[in-house]
């Protein structure tokens, strides 16, 4: 063990900061090293030294000041608009596919490769002539006889009406319009809520298709994006947009199991509790709440769920 | 335990806020307000900068709560906005250094004025309190001579008491990095105050 590490490596172990294993090797080094011993020491006081004149903490006054000041900002302050969440944020998609080298590559077989074997066929039925517009300048005629998605760029609803414009990838960005009633419009979100790497696309996809949870395959859609999106905001949204099934369709109520029991996230967890809460006499929910009051990691869903079983009457 | 239950209450009172709820927003600034202004104060030096710091972050995000898409903690997320905001302070600072409301005593230290001031009051103990004011006028020169990155890195770790790994996470750096920043920020400390030790 060579001083040299061990002295880089001083101020990580005084702040707590080295994994066991290296803690252990350094220790072992100072028991046998007077010099790393002295050099030990000599940070630790020094870091005693700077702790004795601690950060000036804020006065209760000041505090109160600021709270003050910030409460008669916030009432004219407004939030950004929704279609902020729209906004492609190149600096965090970057910082994305920096740590995703497996993602940037297979990006880049999509944009140059064309989607072969990637892309997802949606529209099987005539070009999208209506109310198609290309990048490539004013609207053509007519575009080529099958459409293949390469991805969703944005979806946008217009305030107050039923339009919805939706731009999409394939070698080039194609855009359509159209309400929610219209087919390809539905086909485009049910794309975009399982297959876009831009959770705000997919948040915004889901958002709309709880508009049509009666229709099977959203529903699926949104089960699917419950159970297997990364992103707890979208897993919420869908949550949102299943409430009213749970008591009708059991798909919808083992999905909202699923997520109460498994779910990574404890907001999402707890909506889920919340959800379930007018079928907690079905017998497999019971099932759920009996082994959460039980032994659940959460103290608050461990309650919630016991005060859920207190209001059920005694099975005989 | 109770880190969870706070996740569990930040994620509600932000789904709130992200409806419009002011209220929700915030019960939101209180679970986090006392550190944003303590960070915010001993960066900036004074009350007022503070607490234009503390009132732009907040600000900021309330106008972006829309879109926080719980990719981090909010706990994250607001020391970042803060953190920028006191870099951009620090920034500035270096290039105005004439506005440092310090003077210089005849050993070349720097000091308040408004520290010399006598504490007359019963039990004042002149002598300690001198030394004290030393020490810290010291500190904060030697403080004042890392760069802002450094500077940053060292308070949220030392002050703070983050874990290196979430310092990176909030400086959009890596942990290694951060680690690499603390080590040279104390060795340039030890490099100031050798003599006080």
């Amino acid at each position: 063990m060579k001083c040299e590490w061990v002295r880089q490596n001083i101020t990580l172990h005084v702040y707590g900061e080295l994994a066991d294993d290296a803690r252990y090797e350094l220790e072992q080094h100072v028991a046998r090293c007077g010099d790393c011993a002295a050099e030990l020491k000599a940070e630790q006081d020094f870091l005693a030294l700077l702790s004795q004149e601690r950060a000036a903490e804020p006065s209760p006054n000041l505090l109160a000041a600021s709270r003050m000041k910030l409460q008669e900002a916030l009432e004219t302050a407004e939030q950004g608009r929704f279609w902020t969440r729209l906004a492609f944020d190149p600096a965090n998609w970057l910082r994305q596919v920096k740590f995703s080298p497996a993602l940037a590559s297979a990006i880049l077989i999509l944009g140059f490769a064309g989607g072969v074997g990637t892309a997802y066929r949606v529209f099987d039925h005539p070009p999208l002539v209506a109310g198609v517009t290309t990048s490539a300048g004013p609207a053509v005629a007519a575009g080529p006889a099958e459409a293949s998605i390469t991805g969703i760029q944005s979806i946008t609803q217009e305030p107050g009406s039923n339009q919805i414009a939706i731009k999409y990838n394939t070698v080039s960005t194609l855009e359509t319009q159209g309400s929610l009633n219209d087919q390809r419009i539905q086909q485009l979100l049910l794309y975009a809520a399982r297959n876009n790497y831009n959770s705000g696309v997919r948040m915004d996809s889901v958002d709309l298709l709880t508009q049509k949870p009666d229709l099977s395959a959203v529903r699926d859609t949104l089960i699917y994006s419950l159970q297997y999106d990364t992103n707890p905001g979208v897993r919420l949204k869908a949550l949102d947009g299943l409430g009213p099934f749970v008591k009708n369709d059991v798909h919808v109520r083992d999905a909202m199991l699923q997520a109460l029991v498994n779910d990574s996230n404890p907001g999402v967890r707890i909506e889920a509790l919340r959800m379930i809460e007018p079928v907690k006499a079905d017998g497999s929910v019971r099932g759920v709440l009996m082994a959460l009051s039980a032994k659940d990691s959460s103290q608050y869903i461990k309650s919630q769920a016991r005060t859920m079983l207190a209001q059920l009457p005694e099975i005989d | 335990m109770a880190g969870q239950e706070r996740r569990i209450d930040d994620t509600i009172l932000i789904r709130e806020a992200q409806r419009g709820d002011r209220a929700a927003f915030e019960e939101l600034v209180r679970h986090y307000d006392q550190a944003v202004l303590r960070l915010a104060l001993h960066l900036t030096g004074t009350e007022q900068d503070a607490q234009d710091v503390y009132q732009d972050a907040f600000l900021k995000a309330y106008k972006n709560i829309g879109s926080f898409r719980f990719e981090c903690s909010f706990y994250t997320w607001i020391y970042r906005i803060v953190t920028n905001l006191c870099l951009d302070h620090l920034r500035k600072r270096n290039v105005r250094k004439e506005d440092a409301p310090v003077v210089k005593d005849g050993n070349g230290g720097e000091y308040d004025l408004l520290d010399q001031v006598a504490d007359v009051r019963a039990g004042a103990n002149p002598e300690r309190d001198l030394m004290r004011r030393q020490l810290g006028a010291r500190i904060s020169g030697a403080l004042e001579k890392l760069t802002p990155r450094e500077r940053m890195v060292f308070e949220l770790k030392h002050y703070h008491g983050l874990k290196l790994r979430t310092v990176g996470e909030i400086l959009h750096t890596t942990e290694e990095t951060a680690k690499n920043t603390l080590f040279r920020a104390t060795q340039k400390l030890r490099g100031q105050l050798a003599d006080m030790r």
